[in-house]
């Protein structure tokens, strides 16, 4: 089942002779359970596409479906509250973690579950079962900063499957650990991807990461023109 | 789970260090309301504890207590034959400042009619009331003298018969009550000395005098001596039934001087005496709790800004508005109420130490602590603004 579509996504910034075209007629299809990477150099438009996906910048032509429901077509923004669409059915795992820093990790893992409405004893059971499915539950009560990189990244990731996502969205997941903690974070999310059938789309510049992943996309200057499976 | 109170949390330190800092200056705030509140009480304390029906004072003078007013004694006489006056007593009031069990005090000194006349002290609350009509007082307590204490004041030795905690002056200051001619003697009686060199003084100014023989010279010095029967007003008790307003016209129509009642009397020293010191008591006021606000509204947007990159990826993360305001506005209310419930803490347990009358009053802490909810409310926005404004993409990156 399809979860993203994207037909002729483009985004241009500025006009005239100040005109940059970010993206051009990019296309592409994650479907349930598919593990999407999208790999490209820096000024490539991974950061650009990334925002568009994350419904949280606006691109300037194209049409986006997602979870079956038109989100952008040429008209603009389909009158979605983006920020419900975010919270209830994406989860996001960022470069640097971006854990809430005055929150524990069982914390962090329950503020998307009560930003959804499940509080009090359910978001906690819920929260207790994502961190020991990242096998991180024994540090449950330590604060982000009391946490290794790896461990942190284990707990956004925990924080990212909260909602039950139907997408994972991973910005450089493994840029910030070693060789070791990267392979074991990519292992997670292929893990993630296979049990539970969301579709993840990473997008990085390693491409020593992505070996068993369904796609791999490749950005170059705004165009994604190659494609290998 | 709540995130203000979270963020506070892992903030211990600073968060105490600036309720501490915060609490100070509302402990200022509500020291003022206070003293603002005992400037008005202890200014009219006396009027209102006197409370005559009417003052009679000099005319054209605001008198006693806002402006100097002087009588002859006598004037008694006249006003208590106007039709409707029941009683008319002399009365004088004055500020000194003398050795009291070796230590220089400031105080008032009340002179009234002690067989029966008006103005002296309602409530004796240890001792009597003055009997004889010379060398006993009573003082007001914070004075800090005994039943039984004598007091030196100008030649004689007063001996403290009662004491009372009726009222103070305007300064706050307490109340010695006397007899009105031992109050008129501690004001006017000069020493002996100086008796001496007045009179020889006068006497050489009629010796000069060439239509004056010696003889005559020496027998006019003695009505030409300085009158100390003098007073500050005369207080007026009227009849049951009698018309105040036109006793008081009559006094001033036919007697050539004012008459107040206890009411204009309070507003003479509430415009007059009192009004600067309580406007600028208002404005040090409304001063202070604009510091307060800016002070919480930095430290809110300093809070704020801390997590800027936190609200963004609650931002990215689907957290509605409302979720980020809440956050926000709760902890400027958490600073600005337990600030508010430290100074409150403080100077309710620290007035009775302030050398001025500090008088707490439960509608100026409601109406404070309803302007600093309100300060915390505007000190905010500052940080609102930044946490609104901040776009969610800034969480993405490094």
């Amino acid at each position: 089942m399809e979860i993203l579509r994207i037909e002729g996504l483009a985004k241009i910034f500025g006009s005239g002779e100040l005109e940059v075209r970010a993206l051009e007629d990019i296309n592409l299809s994650v479907s349930k359970g598919e593990l999407v990477a999208l790999l490209g150099p820096s000024g490539s438009g991974k950061t650009t596409m990334l925002l568009c996906i994350s419904l949280i910048l606006e691109p300037t032509s194209g049409k986006i479906d997602f979870d079956g429901q038109t989100i952008f077509q040429k008209n603009g923004w389909a009158g979605v509250d983006m920020r419900r669409l975010r919270r209830e059915k994406v989860g996001f795992i960022f470069q640097s973690h971006n854990l809430i820093p005055f929150l524990t990790a069982r914390q962090n893992v329950l503020l998307p579950l009560n930003l959804i409405g499940i509080k009090g004893e359910k978001a906690e059971n819920r929260a207790r079962e994502l961190l020991e499915y990242m096998e991180i539950a024994h540090r449950a009560d330590a604060l982000p900063a009391l946490l290794s990189g790896g461990e942190q990244q284990r707990v956004a990731i925990a924080r990212a499957l909260a909602n039950n996502a139907k997408l994972v969205l991973a910005d450089e997941p493994t840029a910030s650990l070693d060789t070791a903690r990267g392979t074991k974070v990519m292992e997670i999310l292929k893990k993630i991807a296979r049990e539970n059938q969301t579709a993840v789309i990473v997008v990085t510049h390693d491409v020593r990461m992505v070996n068993g992943f369904d796609h791999v996309y490749h950005l170059k200057d705004g165009r994604l023109n190659s494609q290998e499976t | 789970m709540d995130l203000a109170f979270q963020d506070l949390k892992r903030h211990k330190g600073r968060f105490i260090a600036t309720i501490i800092g915060v609490g100070l200056l509302f402990t200022i705030v509500l020291a003022m309301n206070g003293l603002y509140r005992g400037n008005i009480a202890d200014g009219t304390a006396l009027i209102r504890s006197t409370n005559p029906d009417l003052w009679v004072v000099q005319r054209y003078r605001g008198g006693p207590f806002n402006e100097q007013s002087t009588l002859p004694e006598f004037y008694h006489y006249s006003v208590e034959s106007v039709p409707g006056v029941e009683k008319a007593s002399p009365f004088i009031y004055y500020t000194v400042e003398r050795l009291v069990h070796r230590q220089s005090r400031h105080f008032s000194i009340v002179g009234y009619d002690v067989f029966g006349g008006l103005g002296g002290p309602k409530h004796i609350i240890a001792g009597r009331g003055i009997g004889q009509a010379h060398y006993e007082m009573v003082a007001h307590v914070k004075l800090g003298v005994q039943v039984g204490d004598r007091i030196p004041l100008g030649l004689h030795t007063y001996t403290v018969v009662g004491l009372t905690n009726d009222a103070v002056d305007g300064d706050g200051d307490p109340i010695v009550y006397l007899s009105l001619h031992d109050a008129q003697e501690v004001l006017y009686q000069p020493d002996n000395e100086e008796v001496r060199n007045e009179r020889a003084r006068l006497l050489q100014t009629l010796s000069g005098q060439s239509y004056l023989s010696p003889d005559q010279a020496k027998k006019l010095l003695g009505p030409l001596q300085p009158d100390t029967h003098i007073v500050n007003a005369i207080l007026v008790q009227m009849k049951p039934g009698a018309n105040r307003k036109e006793a008081a016209g009559m006094i001033e129509k036919w007697l050539y001087l004012n008459a107040y009642s206890t009411k204009d009397e309070v507003q003479l020293l509430l415009k007059g005496r009192l009004a600067s010191i309580s406007k600028q008591l208002l404005l040090f006021r409304v001063l202070l709790l604009l510091i307060s606000v800016v002070i919480i509204s930095l430290v809110v947007y300093t809070f704020t800004m801390e997590k800027i990159r936190s609200i963004a990826v609650m931002k990215l993360i689907g957290a509605p508005d409302w979720e980020i305001i809440r956050m926000v506005l709760e902890q400027s209310l958490l600073l600005t109420v337990s600030a508010f419930l430290i100074g409150q803490f403080i100077i309710h347990n620290t007035y009775s130490k302030f050398p001025r009358t500090v008088l707490l009053v439960p509608g100026d802490d409601l109406v404070t602590f309803i302007v600093a909810l309100m300060g915390g409310v505007l000190a905010s926005i500052l940080g609102l603004w930044n946490a609104l404004k901040t776009q969610p993409a800034t969480a993405l990156g490094e």
